[in-house]
C-alpha cells in the first residue's frame, strides 16, 4: 500500500510584492514632502480660515525674542540683524519674481511693533500678497474671551 | 590536466531582486524623515498694489478696531469682545457694504491678538456679514497718512 506521500512545504515568506508596497510609500513620500525652509520654533496664532500656502514661497519669521530669519523659499532661512533688513532682502526676491508670495510666520506672544515693521518692509518692497501662517483653531470656545486658554472642558 | 571550472555551472538567469527592498526601505525612511507636515495654511493678505498712492480712508467714516497692549479690544471707542465686533458692524455694513475697517494694534499687543481679529472679520464672509475692505496700516503709513 502506497501512503500518501507528505508533501514539503517551502517556509519562505513572500517577499516578491515588498519592492512594489515599498515603491508606492516612497512615491507617497516624495509626493508629500516639503523641505522646510524655515525651522524656528515658535507658538503660531491659532485662525479659523486657513488656505493653503503656494508652494516655494518666501519665509519671513519672527521669534518671540525678536530674532528675524528669511528665506526666499529655495533654501534654509538666515538670521537678519533686524527688521530693516527685510526690505533689501524682499526687494531683491521681488525683483526676481513681482508676484511672489511672503509667508509672515511669527510667534504669537510677539510684539505687534516687530511683525508691524516687517510688513511695512514687506510693503515697502511692494510685495503683492503675504500670509499669515497660523495653526488651527483650538475646539475651545471658553479660552477666546479671556485671551487665556481655559481648560474647562 | 585540472579544470577549474570543471562541467558547465548553471549560471542563474534572474535579477537578483533581494536587495530591492533594503533599498526602497532606506528611501522610504529618508522621506518619512525628512516629510514635515508642516503647518503650511494660514490668513492670506492681498496688499495694496500702489503704495505710493494708498486707498484714502476716511478716519470718519471707517470703523476703528483697536488692539491694546493687554489685548482687549476698543471698536469706535468702545471696549467690546471678540464675538461682538460682527453685531456691531452687521448695521454698518448693510448700509455701506464698502465700509473701511481699520485694525490698529497697539505696539506692545501680542501678534496672535491682531490674528485673531482679523480671522474675525475675515471669518464675516460665512456668516452673512462680509468685511471687504480691511485695512491693517503700518506705524509708518499712521505717522505719514493719519491726521
Amino acid at each position: 500500500m502506497k501512503l500518501h506521500q507528505t508533501k514539503r512545504q517551502d517556509a519562505a515568506i513572500p517577499t516578491a510584492s515588498m519592492a512594489d508596497i515599498a515603491f508606492l510609500l516612497i512615491i507617497f513620500f516624495m509626493v508629500t514632502v516639503t523641505f522646510e525652509v524655515d525651522k524656528a520654533q515658535l507658538t503660531l496664532p491659532e485662525s479659523q480660515i486657513r488656505l493653503e500656502v503656494p508652494k516655494k514661497s518666501a519665509y519671513v519669521s519672527v521669534t518671540e525674542d525678536g530674532t528675524i530669519r528669511v528665506s526666499s523659499g529655495e533654501e534654509i532661512s538666515v538670521v537678519v540683524p533686524g527688521p530693516e533688513d527685510v526690505v533689501s532682502f524682499a526687494a531683491s526676491v521681488v525683483a526676481s519674481d513681482p508676484t511672489k508670495v511672503f509667508v509672515i510666520k511669527a510667534d504669537t506672544n510677539t510684539r505687534y511693533q516687530l511683525v508691524d515693521r516687517v510688513i511695512d518692509g514687506l510693503k515697502q518692497a511692494k510685495v503683492e500678497t503675504i500670509f499669515l501662517l497660523s495653526g488651527p483653531e483650538a475646539m475651545d470656545e471658553a479660552g477666546e474671551a479671556g485671551g487665556a486658554a481655559g481648560g474647562v472642558g | 590536466m585540472h579544470f577549474r571550472n570543471r562541467g558547465s555551472r548553471k549560471v542563474s538567469d534572474e535579477i537578483p531582486t533581494a536587495s530591492m527592498a533594503d533599498i526602497a526601505f532606506l528611501l522610504i525612511i529618508y522621506f518619512m524623515v525628512t516629510t514635515t507636515f508642516a503647518a503650511t495654511r494660514g490668513l492670506d493678505w492681498a496688499l495694496p498694489k500702489d503704495e505710493d498712492n494708498p486707498p484714502l480712508v476716511e478716519k470718519e467714516e471707517s470703523v476703528l478696531v483697536e488692539i491694546q497692549a493687554a489685548g482687549n479690544l476698543v471698536v469706535d471707542g468702545q471696549p467690546m469682545q471678540l464675538d461682538e465686533i460682527l453685531d456691531y458692524l452687521e448695521p454698518k455694513l448693510e448700509r455701506n457694504p464698502m465700509k473701511p475697517v481699520i485694525i490698529r494694534p497697539d505696539a506692545n499687543a501680542p501678534y496672535g491678538r491682531m490674528v485673531d481679529v482679523f480671522d474675525e472679520l475675515r471669518r464675516g464672509q460665512e456668516l452673512g456679514v462680509e468685511v471687504k475692505n480691511i485695512s491693517i496700516p503700518t506705524q509708518r503709513e499712521i505717522e505719514a497718512f493719519w491726521f
